[in-house]
């Protein structure tokens, strides 16, 4: 019985699985909660964006609005198209949703807790977060519907595409700080968060989350206007709520603090683990996180309010082309930069050596940007009918 | 790659100025003055009776036909308390058929009707369309109780 006996929560010897469901209790809460938050701080801030006011009907400034679209939703018809493949459509939100709350369970929200400390954290987050693909794929097969299927194949190719850059980004960042724990990897930034020596996986994996939760400028696989919703156009009511609205935005929540763990130093980065409140540090340290995780939000928001959508295959340049060969540059140059140099000279040449890939990936960018369509560099034909 | 960086700031700088949204049915941007909304008749303060003398010069120039005016000898003249010889008996206008032309305004000899320039004017939705036929007590209301800001046409 010993083996099953942990830590628990509160201070308290319990059993490990009753602990593990307490855990997943708490953040299923804060989850819920987080999401809702998150949905009218989107709606808020594109708001302003626009010169709007965004809600603020419902509760003071719009604060229940959330609320009362998830009652919405809650009680809307599920329907369901009769040509639709039952099991598969049933079940593809749920396959849609788990991995990314199976992603919660890795990170630590403050020092050392976790649902489960995971030593190859990293590696877990990445893996499952790439299981969500199969899900789109299953609404969109099940869903008997071209716009869906179409949907569902966009969002395959452009989810597996831009899972690698994120990998290799965030390998690159752990490969530097010689762990794949994500409360080490906290630790370690004590005085220099990576953000300062990794600025490019930074930016690879701001590009990654976008394109992963399938924001805008890579919302192809949603495209409105072209596919009307993507993979989920059949679903209402509680199955649209939770692909669209859960996935989404715990999705969100999910990787904003993966990318304020790994990169803005969590809750260490300034002042230290315990540097305020004594015994009562771990507010401090939710605190931190917190922050931390909503600048990365409003960022991604940022990001997606202010983009048109790309093309297809500016996406899939984009993904290919060059994040790729500037994420596989970073390593190598940081796993050579990790042999030959220590201390300050490494820090330094690390932070140089990403900024200066950084500069590249830019340089590229704006050069692709400015090459005519593809159709007209290949085709001699396309190009003298371009011209007229 | 600039112009990427840049339109980031030009959303960035959009979000810090001031929303232009109004709140509507609970805040009412001031209406201009030469507003127009639907018409109403005037109340002559001096002589405590309307303008109008019912000349029927309004209903015969409206367009859509929304008038009805009918005249009666005016009771005051008689007593010799106004220069009215004439005076409304009754005055109806269906504001579901006003176009909001502004005729009647222009050819009214007695400044006697004027176009509603409150947000009274505009918000008259009702659940039946009898209920928008406006008799002479309704047109008048504004006006007796000073509520339609002045304004005097050319």
């Amino acid at each position: 019985m010993g083996l099953l006996l942990n830590w628990g929560m509160f201070g308290v010897d319990m059993n490990v699985w009753l602990d593990a469901f307490l855990r997943l209790q708490l953040i299923v809460i804060v989850m819920t909660v987080t999401v809702m938050a998150l949905i009218w701080v989107e709606r808020k801030f594109v708001g302003r964006i626009q010169m709007r006011l965004g809600p603020m009907r419902t509760g003071p400034y719009g604060t229940l609005q959330s609320f009362a679209d998830a009652l919405k939703l809650l009680t809307k018809e599920d329907l369901r198209p009769s040509t639709a493949d039952n099991w598969l459509f049933e079940l593809a939100p749920y396959v849609t949703f788990v991995p990314v709350f199976m992603t919660l369970m890795a990170l630590p929200f403050m020092d050392g807790w976790f649902v489960r400390d995971l030593q190859l954290g990293v590696f877990y987050i990445v893996a499952i977060s790439g299981v969500t693909v199969i899900g789109y794929l299953m609404a969109g097969w099940a869903s008997d519907n071209k716009y869906a299927l179409l949907g569902a194949v966009r969002s395959a190719a452009q989810l597996i595409s831009y899972e690698l850059p994120l990998i290799l980004g965030v390998l690159s960042v752990s490969l530097v700080a010689g762990s794949l724990n994500l409360n080490e990897i906290t630790l370690q930034q004590d005085t220099i968060p990576y953000l300062v020596l990794q600025p490019l996986p930074f930016v690879i994996l701001l590009t990654a989350v976008l394109a992963e939760l399938s924001r805008r400028p890579f919302d192809i696989p949603i495209g409105e206007s072209e596919l009307v919703g993507g993979p989920w156009v059949e679903y209402s009511g509680i199955r649209w709520s939770i692909i669209f609205a859960l996935t989404e935005y715990a999705g969100l929540w999910a990787f904003s603090i993966l990318g304020a763990l790994i990169f803005l130093g969590g809750w260490q980065w300034p002042f230290g683990t315990a540097a305020f409140w004594g015994d009562f540090a771990f507010v401090y340290q939710l605190f931190l996180v917190g922050l931390k995780s909503f600048l990365i939000i409003l960022t991604v928001m940022w990001i997606s309010a202010t983009f048109p959508r790309l093309r297809i295959d500016q996406l899939m340049s984009f993904c290919w082309k060059i994040l790729m060969e500037v994420a596989f540059l970073q390593i190598i140059i940081a796993a050579i930069v990790l042999v030959y140099l220590d201390g300050a000279a490494r820090d330094i040449a690390l932070a140089v050596t990403s900024f200066g890939l950084l500069v590249l990936m830019g340089y590229m960018v704006n050069k692709s940007m400015q090459q005519p369509p593809r159709s007209e560099r290949v085709s001699p034909v396309f190009a003298a009918r371009s011209e007229t | 790659m600039l112009g990427v960086l840049r339109s980031l700031g030009v959303t960035m700088a959009t979000m810090l100025r001031k929303p232009v949204t109004i709140e509507y049915p609970t805040k009412h941007r001031k209406v201009p003055e030469r507003d127009r909304a639907f018409p109403i008749l005037l109340w002559d303060f001096e002589h405590d009776e309307p303008f109008c003398t019912g000349c029927h010069a309004c209903e015969r120039a409206c367009p859509v036909e929304c008038m009805t005016v009918t005249m009666m000898d005016n009771p005051k003249f008689a007593e010799g308390t106004s220069k009215r010889r004439k005076i409304l008996d009754e005055f109806y206008i269906d504001y579901g058929r006003c176009m909001r032309c502004n005729i009647c305004v222009e050819v009214c000899n007695f400044d006697a009707i004027a176009m509603n320039n409150t947000w009274t004017g505009h918000e008259m939705s009702t659940v039946d369309r009898k209920d928008l036929v406006m008799d002479r007590e309704q047109l008048l209301t504004l006006s007796k109780n000073m509520q339609i800001r002045h304004w005097t046409p050319e």
